[in-house]
């Protein structure tokens, strides 16, 4: 498979991922990684392994805690030559039964064949991906 | 903000790595500052932490090398937009202070380049911030 174009990584993160994490769409979420995937929270150094096990487990925790997720104000730095994009966002996240908390995150997407093999979160504040 | 830069991929790279991290590592001060624009702003993003000015920046590093005897910073993996005139970098940062103790992080930085210097500089990183 050729290298995917430049508006492939940003819509994998903006429209496809993103998109099904603000939707709790847990198909269209785990769709974009490949199944040996890792995803790592820097911050808290949480390692979440493997997209049907680790990755799966974790944004249902996600999703079964929080009553309302949004993630924007992107600022992509896309690079097809190392099949990369890192992310800065702003997160506003709503805990069931809690206070609304906005988090200015960055997360470094690393792909093979235009999917996730590895993601690495970092979070201004608590880690909330345990 | 949207900038519009001069400098090739190679030349992107050139900025981060060499000009800045090189010589924050040698501690040459005046190159440092030589990376950013009068106005340029350094955010550690993880801590809220704003400079926004050159001047602002000089203090912070003079403290930041004052308070470490070795600062290495070292196995960065670029992702460079060539195009928007962006480049981010995953690296550790191995700081020693004076009393031998050592801390390392695991950070990630991100620059927003305006013509050939840094006009936006963002830091995240993996544990307390010592960019104060």
């Amino acid at each position: 498979m050729s290298k995917p174009n430049y508006e492939h990584y940003i819509d994998i993160v903006t429209k496809r991922y993103f998109d099904g994490v603000d939707n709790y769409n847990m198909e269209q979420v785990l769709d974009c990684f490949h199944p040996d995937a890792v995803l790592t929270e820097v911050t808290s150094m949480t390692v979440h392994k493997g997209r049907d096990e680790g990755i799966k487990t974790m944004f249902k925790g996600l999703f079964e805690g929080f009553n309302h997720i949004w993630h924007g104000n992107f600022v992509h730095t896309a690079d097809i030559e190392s099949e990369a994009i890192c992310s800065q966002f702003t997160v506003v996240i709503t805990p069931d039964g809690g206070e609304e908390l906005r988090y200015e995150n960055c997360n470094r997407f690393y792909m093979r064949d235009g999917k996730f093999t590895e993601v690495f979160v970092y979070m201004s504040g608590d880690n909330l991906l345990r | 903000m949207q900038y519009q830069s001069s400098l090739s991929r190679e030349a992107l790279t050139e900025l981060a790595l060499h000009k800045y991290f090189a010589n924050v590592d040698a501690k040459n001060l005046d190159a440092v500052l030589d990376c950013f624009h009068d106005n340029a702003m350094l955010t550690v993003q993880t801590s809220f932490v704003v400079h926004d000015s050159r001047d602002s920046i000089r203090r912070m590093f003079v403290d930041f090398m004052a308070a470490y005897k070795t600062i290495i910073h070292r196995d960065f993996t670029c992702t460079v937009d060539e195009k928007n005139g962006r480049i981010a970098a995953s690296f550790v940062a191995e700081l020693e202070d004076h009393d031998g103790n050592v801390t390392l992080l695991h950070n990630t930085n991100f620059w927003r380049i305006r013509e050939d210097k840094f006009q936006e500089v963002y830091v995240y990183m993996s544990g307390e911030n010592p960019l104060v």
